[in-house]
């Protein structure tokens, strides 16, 4: 009951006229961004950062969140339309989405899309709602260790869940959380990895490795590919429309969109997963376990809901281990917690506790979010399609601007501008060599509560690392990190073994 | 065996970075407490399972020449869905990349001296041109139009106080400044 009260209050911070300006401006530019091929879902989050540095804690949140939601769904259109998927999350739908829209139905197959995305994003938002408060409430039975080992499970599922080798992703990881123990420490003051360089005695920014690597390493990875000249060449003046599914037709898929909401908000929850695989564990799973599941491919209904509901579901489910244990559960929701911290918040256990209305206010903004971006998908696909006509060149060389502006004014300092050239060049390598950039990032934002609850645990139980084993939640969750880690590589040892039996 | 040395070649500068972090780990200053351990602990924990990722790659890729990667999920999904096919055949342009590195490099070192307005512009324009885009008009005015953008929008109503410059370029911002009734 407390929980509507509070819900139902959010909702009146939310619809305040400042706040629903936000909530709008967010959702427009999540779906820009998911349209335009050259900035993906977690670069726009970044860029649009700086924009927050002034804002009060709530409209920074609520812009952030809403082009995450929004960006989930915008590159739909893109995708079914054109066969140009904005973010890798819209891949799985030019199988079906474009197939059927080829077939002559593109209204149709817009249609289920939103249907998908309206209804995920709802029961992802009921989810977080009844969820996060006893997740909280569980948390706060954590010790160190407990912490610690959760940290721990976070980072080696980003490690397993994300692209890249396994290899690769932890050693980027590695670099990730060194480059978060360059500094002055927290616990003794002494200096670390700073060379006497006054700007790296004050520590790397997360917030200079995000820009740079996500932001400039984007841009000059496409920059070698030698960016698409005018724009696309895309027929973007045609008639397009939106039919939306009869209730019958919705029912036939109830199973359907049942799955897949319960594999986004699963996917969602752990971290270092997120939407694109989410998108393609749906997909997969309805080949698996769907009736029409040998069909896909050829343009069915099933192939459109399955993928666009587990994407926009698995932002419910990011949402919970960032609110209530201050872990992110994908990119995007890495650079909300960057956001929380620059605000002066840290999100974790006691956020109910202290920010409990605050918490609610988010939630009725993903609510509302989720609304107003199929409103906004109904009406504005037409010139929100047009974005495609805009020249790579042009955007890229204002994404490098905010990059830059999002650099400099977090500390009003010039050295940081050298700073993220640095990291641009090296996301710029990651990409090159194949090494992902999420688990550098999350390692950067996570290292320092990683360190200090390390460090805790260990003052605490006398230096014995032991107590991790021997505590029945931290255990528990340490040989789920365990299993994360190795498993991949057995199962992907194994087909390897059975490929090479099979050719000899 | 070039290629061997090749794929091995990232995790060999890696390493090497990590032996030197390392040593230079083991020389950091702090007040040791009796039974506690050191600051230098959880970066030299992190620096030796570095290394040791580092050899297990350096080993399979240069001495075995094995190239077998276990991918994260993600990568296998996008792998087995043929969503990654054709990517590898993109064409490269590496004198792009190495001009827009070098802007980007210029552009930082020399945005104190020149200001904000007029550094943005010329990188703007200049990007737009090595990133092949050849509508003069269009790369006249987006970077003239987004620089004064930019300032307005960060200066005006996010306040941002970005670089002015030094004389005689400084004299230009704060003119500009005056005009758009930025104090």
């Amino acid at each position: 009951m407390d929980a509507l009260i509070h819900l139902g209050n959010g909702f009146l911070q939310v619809l305040q006229p400042a706040n629903l300006l936000v909530l709008f401006i967010g959702l427009v530019l999540g779906m820009l961004v998911a349209v335009l091929p050259g900035l993906t879902l977690v670069m726009g989050v970044v860029l649009a950062l700086p924009f927050t540095y002034t804002m009060e804690l709530l409209p920074a949140i609520i812009l952030l969140t809403a082009m995450y939601v929004s960006g989930t769904y915008g590159g739909a259109f893109t995708a079914i339309l054109f066969r140009i998927p904005g973010e890798p999350i819209d891949v799985p739908l030019l199988w079906d989405g474009y197939t059927m829209a080829r077939k002559g139905q593109p209204a149709k197959a817009l249609g289920w899309t939103l249907f998908a995305a309206l209804g995920g994003g709802l029961i992802t938002t009921m989810v977080m709602v009844l969820l996060s408060a006893p997740v909280a409430q569980f948390a706060l039975t954590f010790s160190s260790p407990e912490y610690f080992a959760i940290i721990i499970f976070g980072l080696s599922s980003v490690v397993s869940l994300g692209g890249g080798s396994i290899t690769n992703a932890a050693i980027s990881l590695m670099l990730g959380l060194l480059i978060a123990t360059v500094g002055v420490d927290s616990i003794y003051g002494a200096e670390r990895f700073a060379f006497g360089v006054p700007f790296l005695q004050d520590g790397v920014e997360y917030l200079l490795v995000m820009v740079g690597a996500y932001g400039l390493g984007e841009v000059f990875t496409r920059l070698e590919k030698g960016f698409a000249g005018d724009g696309t060449t895309a027929d973007t003046d045609r008639s397009i429309s939106t039919e939306f599914p009869t209730l019958a037709e919705m029912l036939r898929l109830k199973m359907t969109f049942l799955r897949s909401s319960l594999v986004g908000i699963i996917v969602g929850i752990i971290p270092g997963a997120g939407a694109t695989v989410a998108s393609f564990v749906a997909y997969g799973a309805e080949g698996q376990y769907g009736k029409r599941g040998k069909e896909l491919g050829s343009g069915i209904a099933e192939g459109i809901v399955a993928p666009q509901t587990a994407a926009t579901s698995s932002v419910g489910g990011a949402m919970i281990p960032l609110l209530t244990m201050g872990i992110p559960g994908s990119g995007a929701t890495a650079i909300i917690l960057g956001a929380f911290l620059l605000h002066g918040m840290q999100p974790g256990p006691q956020v109910f506790v202290t920010s409990g209305p605050f918490v609610y206010a988010v939630f009725a903004s993903i609510f509302l979010g989720v609304i107003g971006m199929c409103i906004l998908g109904y009406f504005a696909i037409k010139p929100l399609v047009k974005v495609l006509e805009l020249p790579e060149a042009v955007v890229s060389a204002f994404v490098v601007m905010f990059c830059f502006i999002g650099a400099f004014a977090a500390r009003n300092n010039l050295s940081d501008l050298y700073v993220i050239t640095a990291f641009g060049i090296l996301g710029y390598l990651f990409e090159k060599f194949k090494f992902p950039i999420a688990p550098m990032v999350l390692g950067a934002i996570l290292g320092p509560l990683a360190e200090s609850s390390f460090m805790t645990m260990m003052v605490s139980h006398s230096n014995d690392w032991t107590v991790l084993m021997g505590r029945p939640i931290s255990a528990t969750v340490m040989v789920m990190a365990v299993i994360a880690l190795v498993y991949p590589i057995q199962r992907q040892l194994r087909e390897r073994t059975r490929r090479n039996g099979t050719t000899q | 065996m070039l290629n061997r040395l090749l794929r091995a070649s990232p995790y060999i500068v890696v390493q090497l970075a990590a032996m030197v972090l390392y040593q230079l780990a083991g020389r950091i200053e702090y007040a040791a407490a009796p039974g506690r351990i050191g600051p230098d602990f959880w970066p030299k924990s992190i620096l030796v399972l570095l290394g040791l990722v580092c050899v297990y790659e350096i080993i399979k890729n240069l001495l075995v020449g094995e190239t077998f990667t276990a991918a994260g999920l993600l990568e296998k999904l996008m792998k087995d869905s043929g969503a990654t096919e054709g990517e590898e055949k993109l064409r490269s342009y590496p004198l792009l990349l190495v001009g827009g590195i070098v802007l980007t490099i210029i552009y930082v070192t020399t945005i104190d001296k020149l200001g904000f307005f007029l550094a943005t512009i010329a990188y703007l324009a200049l990007f737009m041109v090595i990133g092949r885009y050849r509508r003069w008009g269009v790369i006249a005015v987006s970077s003239v139009l987004g620089s004064l953008g930019l300032i307005f929008i960060f200066m005006k109503v996010v306040y941002v106080s970005l670089p002015l410059g030094t004389e005689p370029f400084s004299a230009v911002s704060l003119l500009l400044l005056r005009v758009m009734g930025v104090h």
